[in-house]
């Protein structure tokens, strides 16, 4: 079993790698960088008030810098060198933990990521532990009311929910409850007057503006989760060892929590890893709807403004992230089934 | 008066079809220490009535629409859910036909044991239950029973699983053991050591044992009286020798003659039961046999056949079993 994990870890390398090399490629494929935008900010400077030659690529030649300036900019930026060289010499920066500098915000690209991280990982966390803190219980009451009012009812609700794009709750929601009854806040993480408050204030703050995203967040995740729960637990609860727990003398109540629930949280193990890093990426829709500065607002807007050391660094973080949480979802399945031997030689009936 | 007694048990399930009566008007005596077999076909009620006496009937589907079941004075089918539970693996206990499945697989093997020893021992302290585990363990001739203990149910074989679960059924020492197939899934030399087992602790504990099964060479082994179902509904009931020695009615004729003998012609066609089982739903209106039997009659396809007393502890269910017998006397 060691072993098996240790392979996943180094297996790690190679994939992140092919990641990367396939974005790093990408970014040199596609139009825009950098300098054509530096190009238009030069031309708008220069040109205070005058017709301005947009579209960087064609408008080189009469643009106001030089060849020569271009050159050196080009060389600044590693555009110079073929793509191959300038993805190992990025790689390389890599290793030494130097994800390069933004070419935006004309600062260091783990600075940039660093500020939106807390906010982050504040919605990632919040959102799984009330997904999975409203999931398992709910599943399970329905899994024991199956076919009830209450199943019916929240199957209804949780679809409901599952059907509408999130970014449209987050709108609709905004509008509802921040624009017309005035109960939250329109937007941001914080108030202006943060530094200000007490930490009960603070942590007050923090919760009043989180409520609505929250919600927009939530509202389409209790369904996958919810039913996998239930329809796994009704699966064990009409299992085998269930019978012969109650043919031991077992109240049917307790059968079901010493017996079948532990086993239903097996399917929902397999993807735990995964929900981690779905979470803390963050989705940039709702980001935007309530001007949030998280990660997903940041990998959004450095992609439309070409800022390729922010993409590369975001995406360095995100698929890392990603291989991790794989090899956690495996840690956490072989963690509730004993049956789970990975590697060589184990049955796994 | 016997330890338990089923009367005229009937028990329905709700299906997509509606509802149709799986048990009709079945009644089985079980006296005290003794050891009966109950066999029939797939199918024919064998294991619905053993789940009704655990008050294990899947629910909602699956209810108890007439009749009672008798023991030790109460009748079960009464009880709540909480009472049944002090009689459950108490005085009643079962091993199922899967051992593979019966056992939980996330849980060790000591803890599932433990458990059924702990519910009915509350006071008992974890000392003491991991002594009587490892009694019990090498009592149903477990090996290294320690280490076993700490082991998950997949790590065992199909025969020690099965061995496991009677452990489990022992535990509280009960007066009635009901075992539903327990040697089917096995291999045919294991099921001869887990048959082995069951009637030396049979001979140790004194329980009474019901043991279901279609294998009529176990009932010969095992069993003292056999009840032979069909299609929910009892066929003949009688000591097993004398079953064996003349059956009467035409189905347990048939099932024992599908057996195969020493003495039969080598290679001949083995006799068979034409037919199969019908669906629940559209079993004949008399006798239920009645569309598989050779001796049917009209009179067969209309009329219940009434539970009639052929001697003393024996029954048959069959319109025309004095007759049948005159004609092979005169056959004879």
């Amino acid at each position: 079993m060691t072993s098996y994990f240790v392979r996943r870890f180094l297996l790690i390398l190679p994939t992140f790698i092919g990641v990367t090399i396939l974005v790093f490629t990408l970014t040199r494929l596609v139009p825009g960088g950098p300098i054509e935008r530096m190009l238009n900010e030069a031309a708008l400077a220069g040109s205070e008030g005058g017709a301005v030659v947009s579209s960087g690529f064609d408008g080189r030649g009469g643009s106001v810098l030089s060849d020569e300036q271009i050159a050196q900019l080009e060389r600044y930026y590693g555009f110079d060198k073929p793509v191959i060289i300038s993805y190992f010499e990025w790689l390389g920066k890599i290793f030494t933990l130097d994800l390069g500098t933004s070419t935006r915000y004309t600062e260091p690209v783990w600075e940039t990521i660093k500020s939106r991280l807390p906010i982050s990982i504040f919605y990632g966390v919040a959102t799984l532990i009330l997904t999975y803190g409203v999931c398992i219980p709910l599943g399970i009451v329905k899994a024991i009311k199956h076919k009830t009012v209450f199943d019916n009812v929240s199957s209804a609700l949780v679809f409901f929910g599952y059907a509408i794009p999130s970014y449209v709750v987050g709108i609709a929601c905004l509008t509802l409850f921040a624009a017309n009854l005035e109960w939250f806040p329109l937007a941001g993480f914080v108030s202006d007057d943060f530094d200000d408050l007490t930490t009960m204030g603070k942590a007050l703050d923090i919760l009043d503006h989180a409520v609505l995203p929250l919600i927009a967040y939530l509202a389409g995740s209790f369904a996958v989760t919810t039913l996998l729960m239930k329809n796994s637990l009704m699966d064990n609860l009409a299992a085998d060892y269930v019978r012969t727990a109650i043919a031991k003398g077992m109240a049917f109540k307790r059968a079901v929590f010493a017996h079948a629930c532990r086993n239903s949280l097996i399917p929902l193990a397999t993807s735990f890893g995964n929900t981690i890093t779905l979470v803390i990426t963050g989705s940039f829709l709702i980001e935007k709807i309530f001007n949030i500065d998280g990660f997903g607002l940041l990998g959004f807007e450095s992609l439309v403004e070409r800022d390729y050391p922010v993409v590369m660094g975001i995406l360095v973080i995100s698929s890392l992230l990603f291989l991790v949480g794989n090899i956690l979802s495996d840690i956490c399945v072989a963690f509730v089934d004993p049956r789970v031997k990975f590697g060589s030689g184990g049955s796994n009936q | 008066m016997p330890l338990l007694a089923i009367e005229n048990l009937a028990v329905s399930f709700e299906t997509d079809e509606g509802i149709v009566d799986v048990i009709d008007g079945v009644s089985i005596d079980l006296a005290e220490g003794e050891t009966l077999g109950l066999v029939g076909e797939s199918g024919c009620g064998k294991s619905v009535t053993a789940l009704t006496v655990m008050g294990l009937l899947p629910k909602p589907a699956g209810r108890v629409v007439g009749g009672a079941i008798h023991f030790d004075g109460r009748d079960i089918t009464s009880l709540t859910s909480e009472e049944l539970s002090t009689i459950r693996g108490r005085d009643i206990a079962m091993i199922f036909q899967e051992p593979m499945t019966a056992l939980n697989p996330v849980h060790r093997v000591g803890n599932q044991l433990a458990e059924s020893y702990r519910l009915h021992h509350p006071e008992a302290s974890k000392a003491e239950i991991r002594e009587e585990s490892l009694k019990l363990m090498d009592h149903v001739g477990i090996p290294a029973a320690e280490q076993r203990l700490d082991e998950y149910p997949h790590q065992l074989s199909g025969g020690m699983r099965q061995r496991v679960m009677i452990a489990m059924a022992l535990s509280s020492k009960p007066r009635v053991l009901i075992a539903d197939e327990p040697t089917t899934a096995l291999d045919v030399t294991i099921q001869a050591q887990i048959l082995e087992l069951l009637r030396d602790l049979q001979n140790e504990y004194g329980m009474a044992i019901v043991f279901i099964t279609h294998d009529l060479g176990v009932i010969a082994e095992l069993a003292s009286r056999v009840v032979v179902m069909y299609a929910g509904r009892v066929a003949e009931a009688a000591p097993v020798d004398a079953l064996f020695a003349s059956p009467k009615h035409p189905y347990a004729q048939g099932l024992l003659a599908s057996i195969p003998r020493l003495d039969s012609e080598p290679k001949s066609l083995l006799p068979t039961i034409p037919g199969v089982v019908p669906r629940i739903e559209d079993l004949p209106d008399g006798c239920r046999f009645s569309n598989r039997c050779a001796h049917a009659r009209d009179a067969c396809w209309t009329d219940k056949p009434a539970i009639e007393s052929v001697a003393t502890d024996r029954t048959v269910a069959c319109l025309r079993w004095r007759e049948l017998e005159q004609q092979a006397a005169a056959s004879a």
